[in-house]
């Protein structure tokens, strides 16, 4: 591995936080580096789900698989998944589900009673775990929201009833979608905007406006008082190429040049809930890393050239 | 009890009315999604109207069907008041866990049972002309199995007995199957834009937005010019300013833009750079794969998709062997147990390839290849005496210089029907002109 070093030093700088909602830029890197830790965040980093569902009774309307998908697709709250067991490589247990490594029990019994619809909601899932619980959508404010309630399952008339056992285990979002903890995670090329100002100033205040106002988002706008165009948000710019085709249908093409940083990033993550999108962010690190430590240790080894096939030859360096 | 059914699991009102769909309520019986659907090419599977779906949309419920099948047994009744009946299943033997029953013999709903297990525990009596009624009659175990929809296991969703005008009763039960869209099954938009999925892509693959806004499905640019569906875009256009800007949904009945009936097209873009997308629906996508800028604008919107019930589960077949038809000797192609047939645009192509063994192989050899005594006086056909070990023409009525070819059995069935119709048809046989150079270099191989 002898030569010229690539390394660089990616710089994060983070713009808003929330729980479920963080927006950072990703700094002195590439491309690849800011897709990977996208395509983690959205398929590799684990979280818990409800993935095996015993029925004892059901006679609501909806049948026992569909009753089982939406569970499945009910997020909990995971910050233990990092360091649970996949009940594949579980050896405390046999995979059955009753295990404290590999997995968690829930169980769910309602029955209406009343001539009222019941609703039956994520809110009746019951754990003696208190770790990993149904994600709580209700405000902190403590509002009485439509949330509150939590995410309904079914609906009960009277008479009818469920009463089931689920398991919930860790699994990735590769694996199936119910365990992706990003509910988007996009990123942006930073864009970089440099208006031709001696080519703007021949424009009249009338052009210039209409010019202006050819962008579907607010970028540029025009100071009231020297008439000159500015660019008020160059991150709004959704790279559509109005502005440059309206300069050119002016008759004044090269009016602005735009061009997409090589190397910043804009990303917005959102988080179903799982787990705090700043964490869902670290865990994404975190897992990237483990990924290269896996190639970083079989790198030398026999076993290289059987795992990577040809590539083996090009991660030595060869 | 309905024969099939076929249920969508999550239905939605489509984005986009016109006055039809209006009238007939069907937006109150929605029979479709709507999906996101982004406008490219995108890895290779995507070919002749095929669509790539998204992993990660289906298994959040997109396209997912319920199939159910009714399914029914009669117990037949015999004179004297003997009848077949439902008997609870055994509790040893080999059959024990291909029983999952409840003690009347009939499964009981929401019971999974897989293919080949036995779903009515069913016995028929040995003799039905005993007079003394059902005391002393013996039976026999006559169980009857499923076999799957489509092979796979399903659920008991209803059981039923019944009985009809002529007093046979029998049970009447119905099979439920919650299917995830896969490769191979069929979608369509409401313009007849229809299309068989041909790849299932990870969600992490797929193109998104800066938005975040990930297609579920993609189809192909091509399926507009051969289909001249414009409609379609105008529907992706009305579905994506309605999703976006909220309201009634756009009319987009067709050929009323003039008389004021349906939105035009004009208005509906104007509402999309409202809500700061490109007025001609385009958007601007990154590679899921790379990460980097895809080169071209991709129109993208949300388009009511159905899944339609042609699904491969139901399909696919193929067979080792399978019984020959009687008259032509040749391989059947009915049902599900026979094979693939190697058709007339099959056989073309491979003589396209010059493949003539493969041609000879197929056609012959592997269907229904036969062995006939030809005379070589007279060319009819003739036989073998096995008795006396004799090859006799049956035209000369002697012994004469009888050769065995090989030829299709339709060959030999061909000869005989036209000699059943007064026409004689003849082989003329003649020596095989060997090359001598062809014999030493076959020779020169073998050994």
């Amino acid at each position: 591995m002898e030569g010229k070093s690539y390394q660089r030093l990616p710089k994060i700088k983070i713009r808003e936080m929330k729980d479920d909602f963080l927006k950072f830029e990703l700094r002195d890197t590439d491309a690849s580096m800011a897709n990977a830790l996208r395509r983690v965040m959205i398929a590799e980093v684990p979280t818990i789900a409800i993935d095996l569902v015993e029925i004892e009774v059901n006679s609501s309307v909806l049948n026992d698989e569909f009753i089982a998908h939406r569970l499945g697709l009910i997020p909990l709250t995971s910050e233990r998944a990092m360091s649970m067991r996949f009940s594949r490589d579980c050896d405390a247990c046999d995979g059955d589900g009753q295990c404290e490594f590999c997995s968690v029990e829930f169980h769910l019994r309602a029955k209406c009673m009343s001539d009222q619809t019941l609703d039956v909601t994520s809110k009746d899932l019951y754990t003696p775990d208190h770790t990993v619980v149904p994600v709580d959508f209700s405000d902190p404010a403590g509002d009485e929201s439509a949330e509150q309630r939590g995410i309904i399952i079914v609906k009960l008339r009277r008479g009818q009833e469920l009463r089931l056992r689920a398991i919930a285990r860790k699994g990735i979002g590769k694996d199936h979608a119910k365990w992706s903890p990003a509910a988007t995670v996009t990123f942006m090329y930073e864009p970089d905007i440099r208006i031709n100002e001696e080519l703007m100033e021949t424009l009249t205040l009338e052009e210039k406006r209409s010019w202006v106002e050819s962008s579907p988002t607010r970028v540029f706008e025009i100071d009231p008082d020297t008439h000159q165009v500015y660019v008020v948000d160059a991150e709004a710019y959704t790279y559509d190429d109005e502005v440059i085709k309206k300069a050119e249908a002016m008759g004044k093409p090269g009016l602005v040049d735009i061009t997409a940083k090589e190397d910043s990033f804009i990303f917005t993550v959102e988080s179903t809930g799982a787990i705090k999108a700043s964490q869902l962010v670290l865990n994404a690190i975190e897992i990237l890393k483990q990924k290269l430590d896996a190639v970083r240790l079989s790198e030398d080894t026999v076993e290289a050239d059987d795992q990577f096939g040809e590539l083996g030859a090009h991660m030595r360096g060869g | 009890m309905d024969t099939e059914l076929n249920l969508l699991v999550y239905p939605q009102k489509p984005l986009l009315m016109t006055r039809t769909i209006e009238l007939v309520g069907y937006d109150k019986l929605g029979a479709g999604q709507n999906a996101t659907v982004a406008v490219m090419s995108f890895s290779g599977y995507d070919m002749g109207d095929a669509i790539v779906m998204n992993k990660a949309s289906l298994e959040r419920g997109f396209g997912r069907c319920t199939v159910m099948r009714s399914f029914s047994t009669k117990l037949q009744s015999y004179e004297y008041g003997i009848q077949e009946k439902t008997v609870r299943p055994c509790s040893e033997g080999s059959d024990t866990k291909r029983m999952q029953l409840d003690m009347d013999g009939l499964p009981a709903p929401g019971e999974i049972i897989k293919p080949g297990d036995i779903v009515i525990n069913k016995q028929t009596p040995k003799d039905t002309w005993n007079a003394f009624g059902n005391r002393g009659v013996e039976y026999k175990d006559t169980p009857v199995t499923f076999n799957g929809l489509g092979g796979e296991p399903s659920v008991v969703d209803k059981v039923a007995r019944f009985s009809d005008f002529g007093g046979i009763c029998g049970i009447k039960y119905l099979m439920r199957q919650t299917r995830q869209p896969e490769v191979g099954d069929q979608f369509s938009s409401r313009h007849g834009q229809k299309g068989v999925c041909g790849a299932i892509i990870q969600q992490e693959d797929f193109p998104f937005s800066e938005r975040g806004i990930c297609p579920d499905l993609i189809i192909n640019p091509h399926a507009f010019p051969s289909g001249m569906t414009v409609g379609s875009m105008i529907e992706l256009l009305g579905a994506k300013a309605r999703v976006s800007v909220g309201g009634s949904p756009y009319n987009g009945s067709a050929f009323e833009e003039s008389s004021g009936g349906a939105d035009k097209v004009e208005e509906i873009c104007k509402e999309l750079v409202k809500k700061k997308f490109s007025y001609s629906g385009k958007e601007f996508l990154y590679s899921g794969i790379t990460g980097s800028c895809l080169q071209a604008y991709v129109f993208m919107g949300p388009i009511y998709y159905q899944t339609l019930r042609h699904m491969v589960m139901d399909k696919m077949h193929s067979s080792y062997q399978s019984k020959p038809h009687q008259l032509t000797r040749q391989p059947t192609y009915r049902s599900d147990q026979d094979g693939v047939r190697v058709g007339e645009n099959e056989r073309n192509c491979l003589t396209a390839h010059g493949a003539s063994m493969v041609i000879f192989e197929r056609l012959m050899l592997s269907s229904d290849v036969t062995t006939i005594e030809v005379c070589g006086v007279c060319g009819s056909l003739g036989y073998y005496n096995r008795r006396s070990g004799k090859k006799i023409c049956s035209s000369c009525q002697k012994e004469t210089d009888i050769s065995t070819q090989k030829v299709p059995y339709a060959c030999k069935l061909l000869i005989q029907e036209l000699q059943s119709m007064n026409i004689s048809m003849k082989l003329k046989l003649a020596e095989e002109e060997i090359n001598d150079d062809l014999l030493n270099h076959v020779a020169v191989n073998e050994f």
